[in-house]
């Protein structure tokens, strides 16, 4: 059973902090959800799918976080609660229809939930957007504890709707994907019904609405000077105050405590952080002459306290800042609390030595025989390592030195060892092809290398689909490949537009991705690219083709595929493998590198990794002496 | 033969350079060399250094006299033609067989009766028209299958990989048809210190060849002009007609050869071989008789199935008259003349001859 279904007020559970965040739209009474997956924000939707029936909201994947954000929208003017989730790099994505919704404005309760990913441990950039807050005038709640997710939450419901402006809370994936005590509240009586009145537009007299968002704002930061979300912990009248918000509460409460500054240090935390709780925070700084700021990512606080400080100066006097430009914390990468101990440390002029080197050392070798070198790589069965592999070797018969323009997806990885250092380029959802149309225009100024843009069959949805449009219209010589593993891989295969079932795993029409490229107008072929001598022949004859056109490789995850068939066993016969002889010189394991292939340096052969191996049988088609065996075949 | 070098020397030296054939015999060995049309690439370093492709390719060094000796156990007396037993006219005597041949046939019908008298199992051949304008190779099982085969495509074809995938499954007496280099590749598998199946190839058919085209470029100049998925024959008449004939399903269409010459494949200008040398039996067009064959029976194996043949009715033969003979010679010594003029003029030095290694007899006679 799902925890955030559980209707037990007062009781504390376990959750992760998406979940948490899930149940405070539960407990706002949510009407209707959507979102387009991204690490780490996916689980919000999909604890909110799995009790759609159960509350009779609406939940839904869509299509990019921008129609996500408009659909969400559009429930809010008709007087419905709504809560959209994505992670930063959608924020950018559904940035225009945010910089216009702030000003038309909105009526039931709409909360978008930015997660942020510091570090980029599953993104192509890092990005802090608590920015977009500010920038497009919007309130910005920061929770700083799982039980805090949940509250901000329903919170954000009702700021909302009381300004009429979407609110934004901005999670990272240490609160997102950690889990925690949350205590439960009442689970509402949804029921609200839906009406369109007016009108919605932006545009229309924008300066009085500029001016009346900005009202709006002040009428949030009044809201904010009471708010529960903010407090201070520590000695009274302390000299050196710590000012934080989100992540940087728990980190900087462990470096006090670690250092046993406990008597001298006090901890503003923040969870309203735009616009920030103006006197709330001057009346704790006044005894402050110093001050350090944490944060995770930007110095968005620090620089914003620091305006506060200036206008603040005659009653505040001087007072030191400590934080990202002084130094003393980097503003990139994952927070923790060695690094703000050390900041700490370092200010105060007390010894921390934070994790002894040696013993870290130690704890290396002690685990390291236990693990095996692993590169980053797709898994055991992907069809994307032959995809690469198809790529590779059209582009080298090809010979015209033709390379890659990648995307965001798990063939992403195409760029390292795993796909043959094949993508030559990576950015944002949908740059592949967009990319792909401009090198493929510049001809006139002899740059001929053909360019094949690599996309995921949720990225083709995404955002692919106007790039593929651009290069018809303006007759650009690229190549798409679409790898199509038959749903968003990446992030945990949630459905998409091409999986023919829903959110809620209903049966939903497929949207056909040929039918698409017909539709544009661009000649489309569909293999299979475990087939691979006809997949790189078929990609050869298309590379030789002008103008733009599609091949779309098809073959589902086959981690997805096993879930639901029994794996094929496969083997290795020792007695045709001729390992490391002229004719194969460790093909498998050492070229097209499935981690399911290991080689055995005492038999000299190659063998199965029975554990690892899914049973795709690739490599048995492309083993030079047929020594790869499939059970059963 | 050089010893110590591999894939990543092949595609320096040979593919790189521009001299490949296309004949398709580093092809089908390993994971690491691919053809798609007549394009063969290394796809990725395999690092070994002592590799079978570099051994087997006629466009690594090549030395001729050591391939007479090794084949017809002596040295050629012979510099136009190579070494021979007899050259005569020859015609299949089935006509439906001599309708279907580009010419009289005698390929197809000697392959199929070899075939069907058990003296090979099976026999790569290439397909010349298969709903395409590139040729396809494949191993045919059985001499019903022959004649589908017959006819010439003047696209040159990677062959020689059917026949490396055929040898690595196959335990039958193989046949072989073959352009020149494709020949001269076979012998080399055969002669390489590399353990192959080569030596299970008891018959191979040399066509005559002058020049062969590349695919890019032809289908190029096709397009447009012609569907070239309807191409039933290609034929390039003896002088003077000095044409390319398509005949497709929709009519027939001529070229002026001097407009095809451009997409003929760089390697052919430095190829030494007209007449398929180190065949068994080569076989040819006579100029000015149109079903028949010139043929010219190599070795004794060769003359062991020509002689049953006729014996059993499956071919005729006539003398080739003197004047064609001496016109076979001139037009071959002439292809001889102009590869090592051509050869010179790349490497820039008369004693580079890339990978050609004649006896210093030789290049007296042939400079
Ligand atoms: C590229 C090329 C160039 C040629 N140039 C000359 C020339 O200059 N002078 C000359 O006298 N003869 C030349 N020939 C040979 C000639 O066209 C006939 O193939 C030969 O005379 C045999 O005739 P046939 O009637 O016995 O053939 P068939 O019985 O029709 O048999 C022809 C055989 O050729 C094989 N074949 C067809 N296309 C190819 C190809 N692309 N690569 C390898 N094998 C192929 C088929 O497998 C078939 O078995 C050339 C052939 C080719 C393929
Ligand atoms: S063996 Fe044949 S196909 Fe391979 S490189 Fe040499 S000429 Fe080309
Ligand atoms: S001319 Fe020589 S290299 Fe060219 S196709 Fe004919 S035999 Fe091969």
């Amino acid at each position: 059973m799902s925890v955030i279904k559980i209707d037990r007020p007062g009781q504390s559970v376990l959750m992760m902090g998406n979940e948490a965040i899930a149940r405070g739209a539960i407990e706002a009474g949510v009407d209707f959800s959507s979102a387009y997956p991204g690490t780490p924000s996916s689980e919000i939707l999909e604890s909110l799918a799995r009790v759609a029936e159960h509350f009779g909201l609406y939940a839904e994947w869509s299509v990019n976080e921008m129609v996500s954000l408009e659909a969400a929208a559009a429930a809010s003017l008709t007087g419905l609660r709504a809560i959209v989730a994505m992670k930063q790099n959608g924020v950018n994505v559904c940035s225009d229809f945010l910089m216009t919704v702030n000003l038309s404005g909105t009526k039931g309760g709409l909360v978008i939930v930015a997660c942020d990913d510091p570090s980029a441990i599953s993104s192509p950039n890092e990005q802090d957007s608590r920015n977009f807050a500010k920038f497009a005038d919007l309130p910005l709640l920061e929770p700083a504890t799982f039980n805090e997710a949940r509250e901000m939450t329903k919170y954000a419901f009702e700021l909302s709707e009381r300004l009429g402006l979407p609110c934004i809370i901005r999670s990272v994936t240490r609160i997102s994907h950690s889990r925690g005590n949350v205590e439960l509240g009442e689970l509402p009586e949804r029921k609200r019904s839906p009406s369109f009145e007016g009108v919605s537009i932006a545009g229309a007299f924008v300066a009085l609405q500029h001016a009346a968002l900005h009202q709006k704002l002040e009428q949030a930061r009044e809201d904010f000077e009471n708010s529960k979300f903010n407090w201070y912990v520590g000695p009274e009248g302390a000299k050196f105050i710590i000012v934080t918000s989100g992540t940087g509460w728990f980190y900087s409460r462990e470096a006090v405590a670690a250092l046993g500054l406990d008597s001298e240090v006090g901890i503003l935390k923040i969870g309203t952080t735009w616009p920030l709780p103006e006197k709330f925070i001057i009346d704790h700084l006044k005894p402050a002459n110093e001050l350090l700021i944490v944060e995770e990512v930007d110095d968005f606080l620090e620089q914003n306290i620091k305006v506060l400080l200036a206008e603040q100066a005659k009653t505040l006097g001087p007072i030191e800042v400590y934080g990202a430009k002084s130094g003393h914390l980097p503003a990139c990468g994952e927070m923790n609390q060695d690094k703000v101990a050390k900041a700490l440390a370092t200010i105060k002029g007390v010894e921390y030595s934070g994790r002894d080197e040696a013993y870290a050392q130690r704890a290396r070798e002690l685990v390291q025989p236990y693990l095996s070198p692993r590169i980053p790589t797709f898994c055991a069965g992907c069809p994307h390592r032959a995809s690469m592999w198809a790529i590779k070797s059209a582009l080298k018969l090809d010979g015209r030195d033709g390379f890659v323009t990648g995307d965001i997806g798990c063939y992403s990885m195409g760029a390292g060892p795993a796909g043959y250092f094949q993508l030559k380029t990576i950015h944002c959802m949908g740059s592949g092809i967009g990319l792909a149309t401009g090198f493929g225009k510049l001809g006139q100024f002899d740059f001929n290398r053909p360019v094949v843009a690599v996309c995921g069959d949720s990225t083709f949805y995404h955002a692919a689909i106007p790039g593929l449009i651009n290069a018809r219209f303006n007759n650009s010589n690229v190549l798409m490949v679409v790898l199509d593993n038959a749903g968003t891989a990446m992030t945990g295969f949630q459905p998409h537009p091409g999986s023919g079932i829903d959110a809620l795993g209903e049966p939903a029409p497929v949207v056909d991705i040929e039918g698409i490229c017909r539709a544009i107008g661009v000649p489309v072929k569909v293999r299979d690219p475990f087939e691979l001598d006809e997949a790189i022949e078929e990609l050869c004859d298309l590379l030789q083709e002008d103008g733009p056109k599609v091949m779309v490789f098809r073959r589902r995850c086959h981690l997805a595929e096993t879930k639901e068939r029994p794996q094929k066993k496969v083997f290795v016969d020792p007695d045709k493998c001729i390992g490391d002889e002229c004719g194969c010189a460790r093909f498998c394991s050492r070229v097209f590198n499935c981690p399911g292939i290991i080689w055995d340096p005492t038999t000299k052969k190659a063998r199965i990794d029975e554990i690892v191996c899914t049973g795709c049988g690739v490599c048995a088609y492309l083993c030079p002496q047929g020594a790869i065996v499939i059970e059963g075949n | 033969m050089e010893a110590g070098k591999g894939s990543t020397d092949l595609e320096k030296e040979v593919l790189n350079a521009g001299l490949c054939t296309s004949c398709g015999a580093c092809v089908g060995i390993c994971p690491y060399i691919k053809v798609v049309k007549d394009r063969v690439a290394v796809i990725e370093p395999c690092g070994i250094t002592d590799g079978k492709c570099y051994d087997f390719c006629p466009r690594t060094l090549t030395d001729i006299s050591e391939l007479d000796r090794r084949i017809f156990g002596q040295e050629r007396s012979d510099s136009s033609l190579g070494p021979y037993i007899s050259i005569e006219m020859a015609q299949a005597k089935d006509s439906k067989t001599r309708n279907r041949g580009q010419y009289g046939g005698v390929v197809s019908a000697l392959t199929a009766y070899a075939m069907s008298k058990g003296e090979i199992g099976a026999t790569v051949l290439t397909k010349p028209f298969n709903e395409s304008l590139m040729p396809t190779s494949v191993l045919v099982e059985d001499s019903s299958q022959v004649l589908s085969c017959a006819g010439s495509n003047y696209i040159a074809s990677a062959t020689l990989a059917r026949l490396n995938e055929a040898m690595k499954q196959q335990t039958v007496s193989l046949g072989i048809v073959g352009m020149p280099c494709q020949i001269l590749a076979l012998r080399k598998m055969q002669a390489s210190k590399h353990e192959n199946g080569s030596k299970e190839v008891k018959l191979a058919i040399g066509l005559f060849c002058t020049w062969a085209l590349s695919y890019k470029s032809f289908h190029e100049f096709l397009k447009g002009k012609i569907n070239p998925s309807q191409i039933k024959r290609l034929d390039i008449p003896p002088p003077p007609a000095n044409k390319l004939v398509v005949v497709t399903e929709a009519g027939t269409l001529e070229f002026p050869l001097d407009e095809i010459r451009e997409f003929v494949k760089p390697t052919c200008g430095i190829c030494f071989d007209m007449t398929s040398e180190f065949a068994d039996l080569s076989v040819g067009m006579v100029e000015g008789v149109d079903d028949w064959n010139t043929l010219i029976v190599r070795t004794p194996e060769g003359k062991m199935i020509i002689d049953k043949a006729k014996e059993d009715g499956i071919i005729e033969t006539k003398p080739l008259p003197e004047a064609n003979l001496s016109h076979l010679r001139e037009a071959s010594l002439l292809k001889k003349k102009r590869a090592l003029d051509e050869i010179v003029k790349r490497t820039g030095d008369k004693n580079n001859l890339l990978y050609l290694r004649l006896s210093d007899a030789e290049l007296r006679k042939l400079r």
